[in-house]
């Protein structure tokens, strides 16, 4: 038995590694996805002041961190019982939308497309990079788009990365009439590079291998009326099918659910409380939906299901819809910049103490559906919490996928030229958030730190 | 010059601060290499001829620890880019429980896991503590912020890639923020939730504990810009990293005796969790630690509960 590893996984955020047990005729025996990278963020919260929460969850991600903010908003809304004003629900709708504009353009564009636009590239050229040596014009376009949505979330967030404006009953302050005019200026130009590179996700669907990474799940995601939504909407589940198994809101998502461990991953996996494996993000969501509810989303919408049918398992075409969610974001940001309820003055509703004893926030992150559950005491101490991820999700499909391809890729013990990113490839296909997945920190192989030694250390034997 | 990005216990959020300097990206490649960084491109392994790395995130584990130390041998010049470079950041405050409460609560402790469910044991080895980088490694440059700021990492970069050394302001947010004093009667310490602040006045002036003072500056100031209290994301103040005796804890006790006139022992007992208030991004460094006056011994002493 021989055990072959690629690490890191590059290309993705946070530590991850793919481990491959071999058999003596250099057969894969199994292959699997294991994350490295832990923190603790599920327990490190305990005992915080629950208005905190807002502030710290971000930095679990740095590409994803308006999704863990609002979270954490929507929950405080529901412990200090307040409904934010209509100013303050469009400015949070719109942080997210630069959320998923700048995270789908950042992977769409500048980690998963070398894979299909540049299939020879060498290792050190597989990468934005090389992409900018051959298309330097596409990778402007990228960086254009990409920098609208980190320039929605400074204007109303306050930062582009880790955003601090998010309080309970509604967001902190409210934006100028020349920041709506400025990104309504932006927008224009971005819908329509965003239209002209659709060209780009639907060549794709030609490119890659509809086999590759291949499982069979059912899905989470969340629709409203049947229509595309990251919050407010019902999150509902389906069979690989398609049939509808269930929808919940709130606390339920504890009927629907359930965590377990793998002794060789720090990452938690989800699976539905009947034991069936499903997945969250962009191939989910437009399983569950039936239309965008925007024009040139839907148009792409009904290309990418002329070609997968109506309900997909490919992996890979998570790549693809991925991009008809970022079209949906930009005519969507377009659509809410040109509302003048924007700029209203009242974003807050003031609070004061604890209304509720617990508040679930439940929205869509470009990832996948995202639970924070918080439980507090009367003073608003955190006293319990639950941080549901899309990478927890995705787990079970992820290192199924690992192990589907790996036995493609390799032979006689050995990765095929360009196996081993193809492996890869298929991991980056979920897009997935190491960072945001690793709440915890990591054993020592059975020795764990121990407190009295924490306490020796700090006393100055160190 | 050919740079490295290496990624240690964190966010990402630091390496993409570099691509948010967006076009201005461009220029940097024309004349500058990315030669490694796992994040956005596939090289396995730091090459030995790196000019200058920037090193994001805490030391939590052995493989962040080994991570350093290579990237350390390999390269000419490290920048500690970030809060969690400079000062272990957040993933300090996993220094509030023990490793064996965390894998309890984490994977025993939650709602959706079944009682007696596994905790993986197949997995590298995590170190006692957090460390920052420079605790454990010779650094060259901190850059400072959670995480650093496009305006000033514009200003930096194209300097520092030069080899020279950017003149920058050493002052506090309090000095880039716009707010104007105003009355302090009947102060009396607020959640930073409660009410709306106004938007005129100073945040600490009215009662919310807004780190501002003794905070680094470089931000713009934007959380009290957008009427939130400053959280010290950046780091601590100057005169805090040059005086053993100055702490976050007692400048800003301090600080509000002096704008209020109230007993020190009083406005001591106003604070609260001071743990996620107070040491949220500076509780894993060891310069921290290490202050007279530093409260952080004894939050990890006596767990955050």
């Amino acid at each position: 038995m021989k055990q072959m590893t690629i690490s890191p996984v590059t290309r993705v955020e946070g530590h991850g590694e793919v481990r491959i047990d071999l058999n003596d005729r250099g057969e894969v025996e199994r292959a699997h996805f294991s994350v490295v990278e832990l923190r603790g963020f599920e327990r490190f919260l305990v005992g915080a002041a629950v208005e905190e929460a807002p502030r710290i969850t971000p930095r679990i991600c740095g590409i994803c961190p308006t999704s863990h903010h609002l979270a954490a908003a929507k929950a405080l809304d529901q412990i200090f019982g307040a409904e934010p004003p209509e100013a303050g629900k469009k400015l949070r709708e719109l942080m997210m939308l630069g959320q998923y504009i700048h995270s789908h353009a950042l992977h769409f564009f500048m980690l998963a497309a070398p894979d299909y636009l540049l299939p020879g590239a060498g290792e050190g050229d597989r990468n934005v990079m090389g992409l900018a040596k051959g298309s330097m014009e596409l990778v402007k376009k990228a960086i254009a788009v990409r920098k609208f949505g980190q320039r929605i979330t400074e204007a109303v967030g306050g930062k582009p990365i880790h955003p601090a404006t998010g309080v309970p009953g509604g967001v902190s302050h409210p934006i100028q009439e020349s920041q709506r005019a400025s990104l309504l200026q932006m927008a224009e130009g971005v819908l329509a590079a965003a239209i002209e590179s659709w060209e780009i996700a639907h060549s794709l669907m030609d490119k890659i291998d509809p086999s590759v990474g291949l499982v069979n799940t059912a899905f989470m995601g969340m629709q409203k009326g049947g229509l595309f939504t990251f919050d407010g909407g019902q999150v509902q589940v389906c069979s690989p099918e398609g049939t509808t198994l269930g929808s919940f809101s709130g606390a339920d998502y504890v009927s629907q659910m359930e965590e377990y461990t793998e002794d060789w991953s720090y990452l938690k996996f989800c699976r539905l409380k009947a034991g069936q494996p499903y997945r969250v993000g962009p191939l989910a969501r437009l399983n569950i939906v039936n239309s965008m509810g925007t024009s040139e989303a839907d148009k792409a919408l009904a290309e990418y299901r002329k070609k997968y049918g109506r309900v997909v398992q490919t992996t890979l075409a998570y790549n693809i819809a991925r991009y008809v969610e970022f079209l949906w974001a930009c005519e969507r940001a377009k659509e809410l910049l040109q509302d003048s309820a924007l700029t209203a003055q009242k974003t807050r509703t003031p609070v004061e103490g604890v209304v509720n004893r617990r508040g679930v926030g439940i929205i869509e992150a470009p990832r996948g559906t995202l639970i924070h559950d918080y439980t507090v005491n009367e003073a608003g101490i955190i006293e319990r919490c639950n941080l549901i991820v899309a990478t927890c999700q995705n787990n079970y499909a992820m290192d199924r996928s690992v192990e589907e391809v790996a036995r493609r890729v390799i032979r006689d013990g050995k990765p095929i030229d360009g196996g081993v990113n193809l492996i890869e490839s298929v991991i980056r296909a979920y897009d997935p958030c190491l960072s945001c997945a690793t709440h915890m920190i990591k054993t020592e192989n059975g020795r764990m730190a121990s407190r009295p030694f924490i306490k020796i250390c700090i006393s100055g034997v160190r | 010059m050919k740079i490295a990005i290496e990624e240690l216990a964190g966010c990402s959020g630091c390496t993409i601060s570099l691509l948010d300097i967006h076009e201005e990206l461009l220029n940097v490649l024309k004349d500058h290499e990315i030669v490694y960084s796992p994040v956005i491109m596939d090289v396995k392994e730091p090459p030995n001829d790196i000019d200058i790395a920037f090193v994001t995130g805490a030391v939590r584990n052995e493989e962040n620890e080994k991570r350093l130390k290579e990237i350390r041998r390999k390269a000419k010049k490290v920048v500690a880019l970030g809060t969690c470079a400079c000062y272990g950041g957040i993933s300090g405050l996993s220094m509030l429980s023990s490793n064996e409460e965390i894998f309890r609560c984490v994977y025993q402790g939650v709602e959706t896991v079944k009682e007696g469910n596994l905790v993986p044991g197949k997995v590298p080895p995590f170190l006692y503590r957090a460390f920052a980088v420079g605790d454990l490694a010779r650094v060259d440059y901190y850059i400072t912020g959670c995480p650093p700021k496009e305006h000033y990492l514009n200003m930096i970069l194209p300097l520092l890639l030069k080899g020279e050394k950017p003149g920058l302001p050493r002052k506090s947010v309090c000095a880039e923020c716009d707010r104007v004093m105003g009355s302090v009667e009947g102060w009396k310490m607020k959640r930073r939730h409660e009410g709306t602040p106004d938007r005129e006045h100073c945040l600490l002036g009215q009662g919310y504990l807004c780190l501002g003072s003794v905070t680094f500056g470089r931000c713009g100031a934007t959380c009290p810009h957008n009427n939130i209290p400053c959280h010290g994301c950046n780091g601590p103040s100057l005169d805090i990293l040059r005086e053993p005796c100055r702490d976050i804890h007692n400048l800003i006790v301090r600080r509000i005796v002096d704008l209020t006139g109230l007993p020190a022992a009083q406005v001591e007992k106003e604070m609260f969790d001071i743990a996620h208030t107070l040491y949220t991004f500076t509780i894993g460094s060891l310069i921290m630690e290490d202050k007279e006056t530093s409260k952080i011994r004894d939050l990890v002493k006596g767990g955050n509960i």
